[in-house]
């Protein structure tokens, strides 16, 4: 089988998970339970943002067919990774073996579309004929002049995380490195982790522009091929919410001395504690002190903006259900509008992320490792929480449930980072709450209710 | 709960409006200039020639690469069908992330929580067979979900092993990891030979076929079976229903997913709202006829059951549009010798007469359509009962016997006369037919809408899956009453842009009128 790279991600040194939940990463999902995604669409979610490559699928139809289209990761430029190639393997490209087909493929778009690379993905099907797609993808960038790249990432490997894991290796081994910027500045970062879904990036960008901090490769989020290929020039990189890419970080600091920091946009203790790192590393005196001025600035801006929401959403309780590093960086930006969080989930999550969770729920908070739409319905009624946030996943559960809902997960259809995101999350949850539907939903109908006082009335 | 207005105007917009602003569009088009993009004048040539006829042939000629698939796989057909049985757990035997997709797809669409689980394969499974996925997968499904049936289907890898679904599930209930009599039907659901109507077909085949072998043929019930098909409006489903008791005709619908996929706001979660009762469904056999209202994804399911129930009748409908429906209505009266209900001879009466209101817009115009083989020809039948042109009729699930019903549904009218039947292809090939021979609309789903954005052809969203339109799955397009809403979208959409085409004052206002 052709993906013995996927196995020795599981085994990281710079994983976040300690030895014992590792499990996390290569954990086979539990047959006959409900399941995430597959390695394959950790993958394309960590990639396919790359706006002016090609991105093909190689297997039966549906792997991509079920999934194209379905991201909000925005590009400000090139629309190619919207649109889908797949292979489309028939039952005689599965007998006869589908590589001479992938080979015309990739022939085909590169003669038609002139992406700037492209990306192939291997899916289960090929993957257990033992199909090498590596090689083909090397004879086709020889014939193309372009550069193919294999992901091999199928889905039976294991889980969305480890597909990730999977994206952020063949990056570093097959990518980054292979372009030189035209101009580097002494502050040039790497984004790591930032898909700009919703547009999100796209607050976060101007705060770095104001402080003269250069972006030099957003991986991937609004990413173009040559500028992700030119990371390894980056003077630090800045993983954003992602424990499934700290691979990537850990990589370029092993191969291009490049430090990172870890942090999230999520909250204004967050943002300005990212902020601030990231400066800290940088080490530039005036930067630092200019940094800190802004973020004084904008937290008392973004606090004066909130004020009236903020008293409307004091107290609130919600029930969070992410995973990762939003398992607690969503708490801090909820406790930034003044409202409590009663449990949290720690999927996915590394022993850092639950401590922090911990810290940031109290005594009284609740981890949660794993439940089902269910057991978070019973956990909101029976804690009495006013609303649920979480993935679209869990979204139509809630509803039925008539529990007030927000979709903080890849799916959100408004950006949550930063400062202006904050605001943002700030009057989406207000509204999640406060909607009229909720009293009408709540009320029984006229009826039901006549006949209630009827028979309390004959009692 | 608060109940305060909320909306204090705090000047942060969303991502829709946000990035229109001249600030951003500026940024954005400083970005492009820096290099990283051909320049704009190139990217107009590129894009000015993907609208040729030269284009289109070297599109065409497009073999290896499907670009923009308009079709889902067998098991997410076979999910659907599952879904519509009482208590029933869609299971899927293969790799995990296929069932995650389903799931999404669904919950997207419906707006509804969907349950599904897979046997969640592994590479060693790939390597050694998924038989022990299977027995444990199948335990733990039933420990943790409790259904009644479960149904099993397989992604594609459990198929290129070669996993026995039979031998698996047999083994899997001797060893107890679920009691010896709950039915598991299965159903082999490779999607490199098929798509998701020939899942729905293979699995409704199954179920059938295991819940007969578990009773013995009875004394005759006096009702009809209705095969729905893979159908994605829950009230098509409920249209029919409300047909049938207008004629008093009991019925038993196989599979039922309306008030699974479209459940009330009760406030109660549940994991199996509703469906097609097994007690019903075992009793299916005893029926006087079996009538489907697709054809194309119910084959496998009819012949078995016309060679096994030994009924009245065994037939495929599709009661889209005028005649379509009244072929229905008669089909009925003749298998249970009720007359046609005034009711609904009153229905199609109201439908004739909107038609004739609005038929004049429609006469004449040339359309698109793609998506499944039967909603196409239906559709396509209705549209040139009101005097429209379909020039490109496309289905990427087609077969040949499709194409063959296609070709005769246009050469036997002649408003059809100059249309064309294309399976096999995918959406960037009708792009091009779009751009080449243009048409005044066209009939699809919601990734229809990269096409209107690129051809600006109107689109008219029927079909699956309409994830970027609201609760369109609620209004039914068959019966006579699901003809009027097909009616009323179609003619809307037509005089929508006749509008947008006469809204500049001054210029192109002259027939703006009120009055259309
Ligand atoms: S592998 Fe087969 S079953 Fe799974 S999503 Fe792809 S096409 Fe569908
Ligand atoms: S076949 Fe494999 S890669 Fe494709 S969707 Fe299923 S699990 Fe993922």
């Amino acid at each position: 089988m052709a993906v013995p790279r996927a196995k020795e991600l599981i085994n990281e040194p710079s994983c976040g998970h300690k030895q014992k939940d590792k499990a996390a990463c290569r954990k086979a999902p539990e047959p006959g339970s409900s399941s995430g995604g597959c390695a394959f669409d950790g993958a394309t979610i960590a990639l396919v943002p790359i706006a002016d490559a090609a991105h093909l699928v190689h297997g039966p139809i549906a792997c991509w067919g079920n999934a194209w289209g379905s991201r909000n990761s925005l590009s400000s430029g090139p629309s190619l990774y919207r649109t889908a190639f797949t292979t489309d393997l028939s039952e005689n490209d599965i007998v006869m073996g589908g590589e001479e087909k992938l080979f015309r493929a990739i022939l085909e778009i590169a003669g038609r579309y002139s992406p700037k690379a492209l990306f192939v993905y291997l899916t289960c099907v090929p993957a257990s004929t033992g199909e090498d797609i590596e090689s083909v993808c090397k004879k086709a960038s020889r014939k193309t002049g372009l550069p193919v790249i294999p992901v091999m990432a199928p889905g039976f490997v294991g889980s969305k995380v480890l597909g990730t894991r999977v994206a952020g290796d063949t990056l570093l081994r097959r990518v980054i490195g292979t372009r030189e910027p035209k101009e580097t500045t002494p502050f040039d970062i790497a984004l790591i982790g930032e898909y700009n879904v919703s547009g999100e990036l796209w607050d976060i960008l101007p705060v770095f522009t104001k402080l003269g901090i250069r972006v030099l490769s957003k991986i991937t989020g609004d990413g173009r091929f040559e500028e992700v290929a030119t990371a390894h020039r980056a003077k630090l990189s800045v993983l954003i919410c992602s424990n499934a890419l700290i691979n990537l970080a850990g990589g370029l600091e092993e191969r291009y001395g490049i430090p990172f920091v870890e942090g999230s946009f999520f909250g204004l203790k967050e943002t300005n504690g990212l902020l601030l790192r990231i400066v800290e590393r940088l080490g530039d005196a005036a930067l630092i002190e200019k940094t800190r001025a802004f973020t004084q600035a904008m937290t008392s801006q973004t606090l004066q903006t909130l004020e009236p929401i903020r008293k409307r959403l004091f107290g609130k309780r919600a029930v969070l259900y992410t995973g990762g590093v939003k398992s607690w960086s969503v708490i801090s930006a909820l406790k930034d509008l003044g409202m409590e969080v009663i449990a949290t989930s720690t999927r996915k999550s590394t022993e850092q992320d639950i401590a922090k969770a911990k810290e940031l729920l109290g005594d009284r908070g609740v981890l949660l490792t794993r439940a089902s739409g269910g057991e978070l319905l019973e956990l909101v009624r029976t804690r009495g929480a006013d609303m649920l946030i979480a993935g679209g996943r869990n979204q139509y559960v809630a509803l039925k449930s008539r529990i007030p809902f927000l979709d903080v997960n890849q799916e959100r259809m408004r950006g949550y980072a930063g400062y202006k995101g904050l605001i943002r999350l700030a009057k989406d949850v207000d509204r999640a709450l406060a909607n009229p539907v909720w009293r009408l939903v709540l009320e029984p109908a006229p009826w039901e209710a006549a006949v209630a006082g009827e028979l309390a009335a004959e009692v | 709960m608060d109940t305060g207005k909320t909306n204090a105007p705090l000047g942060i917009k969303d991502h829709v409006e946000l990035f229109q602003e001249e600030r951003y569009q500026k940024s954005f088009e400083a970005k492009r200039a820096a290099s990283e993009m051909p320049c704009e004048e190139d990217v107009l040539k590129i894009s000015e020639w993907t609208k040729t006829k030269e284009y289109k042939e070297k599109n065409f000629a497009r073999e290896a690469a499907v670009i923009n698939p308009a079709k889902a796989c067998q098991p997410l057909g076979a999910v659907l069908c599952s879904l519509g049985f009482e208590g029933t757990l869609p299971f899927v035997h293969g790799s995990q992330g296929c069932v995650a997709y389903f799931r999404t797809y669904f919950a997207r669409h419906f707006k509804e929580p969907i349950a599904a689980v897979s046997s969640s394969m592994t590479e060693d499974a790939a390597v050694f067979g998924g038989l022990s996925n299977m027995i444990e997968g199948l335990g733990n499904a039933y420990a943790l979900y409790k259904p009644q049936m479960i149904a099993v289907s397989t992604t594609c890898m459990a198929e290129v092993i070669g996993d026995d679904l039979n031998a698996f599930i047999k083994n899997a209930k001797e060893q107890g990891a679920v009691p010896e009599d709950l039915p598991v039907p299965f159903a082999h659901t490779p999607s490199f030979v098929g798509s998701h109507v020939t899942g729905y077909d293979n699995m409704l085949k199954g179920i059938l076929q295991a819940l007969s072998e578990a009773r013995p043929k009875g004394s005759p019930n006096g009702k009809v079976n209705i095969i729905p098909g893979f159908d994605t409006y829950p009230a098509n489903i409920r249209e029919v229903k409300r047909m049938l008791k207008a004629f008093g005709i009991e019925a038993t619908i196989l599979a039922d997913t309306s008030d699974v996929v479209d459940s009330p706001n009760t406030g109660d979660y549940q994991l199996y709202p509703a469906g097609t009762p097994l007690e019903e469904a075992l009793d299916a056999q005893n029926a006087s006829a079996t009538l489907a209202l697709q054809r194309y994804s119910t084959l496998k399911t009819l012949e078995w059951v016309s060679q096994n129930w030994a009924q009245q009748k065994t037939l495929a409908l599709r009661p889209i549009g005028v005649k379509g429906t009244d072929a229905f209505m008669e089909a009925l009266s003749e298998i249970t010798g009720k007359p046609i209900p005034e009711e609904l001879e009153k229905e199609r009466g109201r439908l004739l007469d909107a038609m004739t209101d609005s038929s004049a817009w429609i006469h004449g115009k040339r359309f698109a359509i793609y998506g499944d083989p039967d909603l196409v020809l239906g559709l396509t039948s209705f549209l040139m009962e009101l005097g429209a042109e379909p020039a490109h009729v496309l289905c990427t699930n087609g077969d040949k016997e499709f194409t063959k019903e296609a070709e005769y549904l246009l050469s036997s009218n002649p408003f059809g006369a100059s249309g064309k039947v294309y399976t096999g292809k995918d959406l960037w090939h009708l792009r091009s037919l779009l751009f080449t021979e243009p048409v005044d609309f066209f009939i699809g789903n919601a990734h229809g809408k990269y096409l209107q954005r690129d051809t600006g052809t109107p689109l008219v969203r029927i079909g699956f899956p309409i994830f970027d339109r609201h609760h369109l799955h609620r209004y039914p397009i068959l019966g006579y009453q699901g003809a009027l809403n097909v009616l009323t979208m179609v003619v809307n959409t037509v005089l929508d842009e006749l509008d947008r085409k006469t809204n500049v004052p001054g210029k192109t206002d002259i027939s703006f009128d009120l009055i259309r």
